[in-house]
């Protein structure tokens, strides 16, 4: 960046983009806040105070389902993120750690996971979920969602353990810990910083996920909000208000959480645990 | 996986055999089964399922490759799916010309050296990433809406008024515009993994190109890409599996038929109405289940498209 | 007693032998050190010892108890890892309480050991920080407090020194020595510096390709080699070595013809090859010993008070020895090495020592 004119002309693409990307999801915030009238007289203005409005949310948050359905998004992915980590964690640690006659082939047997999508499966998934009577639950899509997400933590988490270093792991068998100890005690605490990636990792698409909920848990109160979002917009399509705020409803909580996050997902992304 | 602790025997020292196999299923155990149960298991039922036909009386009969046969030439079933594959190749095709390259352009923007506000641009990029498929289906059909008139006005804005057209219902539009909305949403993709292959770059190597008396632009073109071509294929590779996968976007925007006589169906959404049928036809397992095995056929061959012709021709460099 | 007692010892990775046929005896209360070149199989042999590498075949005792296919915690040993292998996420006291804790040690007792050895090792202060808060010293001193505290039959050491720079290096070689006499503990210890192995040892193990070359006290050793590899592995600079012939009447022959007489032993008969072996630090630059040889001068390297030259034979080959204080002698020069008869060591042509 020594000539000023294209370094002018870098943050000036860039800025242009970065607009690009905030532009529709800013543009949703902001009308949401507005009455009917505003939304369509002037719709790239701010609210001020003689056209805000909080119509919409009234709607939104009146259906009181949406709160419900923001619980089951929170214990769906919530009880993801926990068994993904932890049996993800211990399969990594066995497959780095332990010899054993098959520890290739069940390696590559978990790799296929990582690049076929689950979702080919569906139509089985269906079936074996009715079988165990679990249609229109929770528990479905966390079982589901971890089958999904194994893989790749295994991956990355092996990665990380195989980092710990081996007289680390010796010097606890010296001072006299089973292997289970070895593994809760000292690998688990070392590797929490992998963990948290990916956490980031499995919450993102766990939480977006409009599949398996239309799948797995289309009614009966356990859809979750991006379901509940969606059947909620094609009930009243024709009310903008509802509309945007429902939408609005939908963005904020993850606006915040990877504002929060974002430094840990970046990190994890350049860190090249995905590669 | 290999582990300097290859000994006279694999066991720990001291521990029997039985306590080995114990230590082994207690660790393993758990992700095994939850993975095959729930992921290895369906998809290998899927494929089994797509040999049976259901009969009138609803019982079902081994039938061979004959569903497959019945897709691919029966008319009522092959129209439909070719049309789902031909989007489904524009989509990709789109994806890798539009997504990919504006990726690229993006990350190498990025990965300049003293390049202030860096980590803001990259963050406030990837945003959108973020955001559920569903949010982001409506988000944009309010905005490309004529009811609301936002692209109008910024049509108008630049004198291209005339140009606006409601793109999401016209038969000829629909299948880009939803290709375009869902470039502008993954493209962070391609351009944090190509970031990080970029940054990966030691700095001492442009500095040599530097004194050999290229330019940004050149040292660009001539030393960084051949080195990120490794990150290019992966890149590739995902946004195969990923738009041969795809379902959210067009099943958000444009329900499960798939917009104006089905211009925008592609494989995702044949499969999901297949399967469950919808106001014209029926639910059919076992189509759905000859759908699904194609899909997965398709991503099996672009996989292996990669593995063995992409990736082991590029050499991965170690700094 | 908490002696040591491996027998017939083998090991292999494959079809790669890094163990062959140990025996080896550490006493009670002695410092018994193992040096070899790196991949001589001496980490594996202490961490065998240690219970973290299993073994084909042979027996291993410590005080009396067979120990073969106990886990590392049954054997009462304590190790002391290169790394020093401190655990990140515990400060220094529960570092050392850690194993303790596990073998269920009542909480009183545990205090108790961990203060003692806190206090020997001069630890109070840090007890609260984390290994990341502490110099490389203090964590050396942290891996052997964490094996005090287990009072083991026996402490093992692998290369404890090598991560630390040169100065704190010589300090902590003289703490450990001083833990030895003090705690009178039983210590294996692994290293491929000589210094380290001739200072502490009671008993040095010279090990190579898997085989215990020799097994004796420092100055056994340096004086005694048994063989070829020995005698240049211990010494620094190492042992100049000339192949010679053995002439009637008891002269040795140089291959550039010059010649040495000296007291054969018995086991040499005329007309074999021998290897002569003299150590640069018995030879003197002039002066008088017994035995002469000529050559020229390449290089002088001079290390303050004392130096070494290196002299180029006739024959090609070059020798090196020590000069003490400014020899007026520089390059290209001729010189006269001179050394004395008792300090020559004459090997045979399968590299064993005679007489």
């Amino acid at each position: 960046m020594r000539k000023p004119a294209s370094a002018i002309a870098v943050h000036g693409i860039l800025i242009l983009y970065t607009a690009l990307a905030l532009f529709p999801i800013i543009l949703v915030i902001m009308n949401s806040f507005k009455a009917r009238k505003a939304i369509f007289g002037a719709p790239l203005a701010l609210p001020t105070p003689s056209t805000f409005s909080l119509i919409g949310y009234d709607k939104v948050f009146g259906d009181s389902s949406i709160v419900s359905y923001y619980l089951n998004s929170i214990t769906a992915t919530g009880g993801t993120i926990f068994f993904t980590l932890l049996f993800g964690a211990m399969a990594a640690w066995a497959l780095t750690e332990y010899k054993f006659r098959w520890n290739t082939l069940l390696t590559l047997f978990l790799a296929v996971g990582i690049m076929v999508p689950i979702r080919l499966g569906s139509v089985a998934i269906i079936q074996l979920i009715v079988e165990l009577n679990l249609i229109n639950t929770l528990t479905a899509l966390i079982l589901v969602y971890t089958a999904q997400n194994l893989p790749l933590s295994i991956f990355i988490l092996s990665e990380f353990i195989a980092q710990i270093p081996k007289d680390l792991r010796e010097a606890g068998r010296c001072d006299g810990l089973s292997e289970y100890s070895i593994f809760f005690y000292i690998v688990l605490p070392l590797i929490r910083p992998a963990m948290a990636t990916v956490a980031v990792f499995t919450m993102i698409p766990v939480w977006n996920d409009l599949w398996f909920p239309l799948l797995l848990a289309p009614t009966g109160g356990k859809q979750t909000i991006t379901l509940g979002i969606q059947q909620f917009l094609g009930q009243y399509i024709t009310d903008w208000n509802a509309v945007l705020s429902a939408l609005s409803t939908a963005i904020i909580p993850v606006l915040i959480l990877y504002v929060v996050f974002s430094r840990q997902l970046i990190r994890g992304l350049t860190s090249g645990a995905v590669k | 996986m290999a582990d300097a602790k290859a000994g006279a025997g694999n066991a720990i020292v001291g521990m029997g055999r039985g306590s080995y196999a114990m230590l082994l299923v207690f660790f393993l155990g758990p992700a095994v089964v939850i993975y095959t149960v729930f992921s290895i298991y369906p998809l290998l039922a899927t494929i089994f399922n797509s040999l049976y036909l259901r009969q009138p009386d609803g019982a079902y009969i081994f039938n061979g490759l004959g569903n497959f046969q019945t897709l691919l030439t029966d008319t009522t079933w092959s129209a439909p799916f070719w049309n789902a594959f031909r989007n489904n190749c524009y989509f990709f095709l789109i994806h890798m010309l539009v997504q990919n390259p504006i990726g690229l352009a993006l990350a190498a923007m990025l990965s300049l050296p003293r390049l202030r506000f860096r980590a803001t641009y990259r963050t406030l990029i990837f945003m959108p990433t973020m955001l559920s498929v569903v949010i982001i289906g409506f988000t944009w059909q309010l905005i490309l809406s004529p009811l609301w008139g936002i692209s109008k006005m910024f049509l108008n804005a630049f004198g291209l008024g005339f140009l606006f057209a409601p793109w999401l219902g016209q038969e000829s539009t629909a299948l880009i515009t939803v290709s375009l909305i869902s470039v502008w949403q993954f493209v962070g993709i391609p351009m944090i993994l190509i970031y990080t292959a970029l940054l990966a770059i030691p700095e001492e190597l442009i500095d040599a190109a530097t004194v050999d008396g290229l330019n940004q632009f050149q040292a660009f073109i001539w030393v960084k890409l051949p080195l990120i071509f490794p990150t290019i294929g992966l890149v590739s590779v995902l946004t195969f599996v990923n738009n041969f996968n795809a379902f959210d976007l067009i099943y958000a925007m444009k329900g499960a038929l798939a917009g104006p006589n089905f211009s925008a169906d592609i494989m995702g959404t044949l499969f999901y109405r297949t399967f469950f049928g919808n106001q014209l036809q029926l639910g059919d397992l076992s189509m759905g289940s000859t759908i699904a095995t194609m899909m997965f056929l398709i991503i099996l061959i672009g996989i292996m498209c990669y593995l063995f012709l992409i990736q082991r021709r590029m050499q991965r460099y170690s700094f | 007693m908490s002696e040591v007692k491996i027998e017939k010892l083998c090991k292999s990775y494959g079809p790669v032998e890094v163990l062959k046929d140990i025996d080896l005896t550490v006493e009670d209360g002695s410092f018994v050190v193992l040096v070899g070149p790196s991949g001589c199989g001496k980490s594996t042999l202490l961490r065998s010892i240690a219970g973290l590498e299993p073994v084909n075949s042979g027996n291993m005792t410590i005080g009396g108890k067979q120990v073969n296919d106990l886990p590392p915690a049954q054997r009462e040993i304590a190790m002391v890892f290169q790394s020093y292998a401190l655990y990140p996420h515990m400060d220094v006291y529960n570092n050392m309480a850690f194993g303790l804790k596990f073998a269920k040690t009542p909480k009183a007792e545990i205090d108790a050991r961990v203060n003692e050895a806190a206090r020997i090792l001069q630890l109070e202060p840090l007890l609260k920080r984390r290994p990341r808060e502490l110099s490389g010293g203090q964590r050396q001193r942290v891996a052997i407090g964490r094996a005090i505290v287990r009072k083991p039959q026996v402490f093992l050491f692998d290369e404890p020194l090598s991560n630390l720079d040169a100065a704190l290096r010589i300090n902590t070689r003289v703490e450990i020595a001083k833990l030895h006499k003090m705690l009178k503990a039983t210590i294996m210890y692994v290293t491929h510096d000589q210094v380290e192995a001739m200072t502490l040892a009671d008993k040095i193990v010279v090990m190579n390709n898997g085989r215990v070359e020799q097994a004796g006290r420092p100055l056994e050793l340096y004086y005694k080699p048994n063989n070829l590899f020995v005698a240049g592995f211990i010494g620094s600079p190492a042992m100049n070595f000339l192949p010679a012939q053995v002439k009637k009447g008891g002269t040795l022959a140089l291959s550039d013809g010059q010649e040495l007489k000296a007291t054969l032993p018995s086991s040499c008969k005329t007309g074999d090859s021998v290897t002569l072996g003299f150590r640069p630090e018995h030879m003197t630059l002039g002066g008088t010993g017994n035995f002469a040889l000529t050559g020229t001068v390449d290089i002088i390297e001079r290390l303050g008070e004392s130096g070494f030259a290196h002299v180029r034979l006739p024959s090609g080959q070059t020798i090196i020895a020590e000069v003490r204080g400014d020899p007026r002698t520089s390059s290209g020069q001729s010189a006269k090495l001179t050394f004395n008869a008792e300090n020559l060591h004459i090997f045979n042509a399968e590299g064993r020592r005679l007489g």
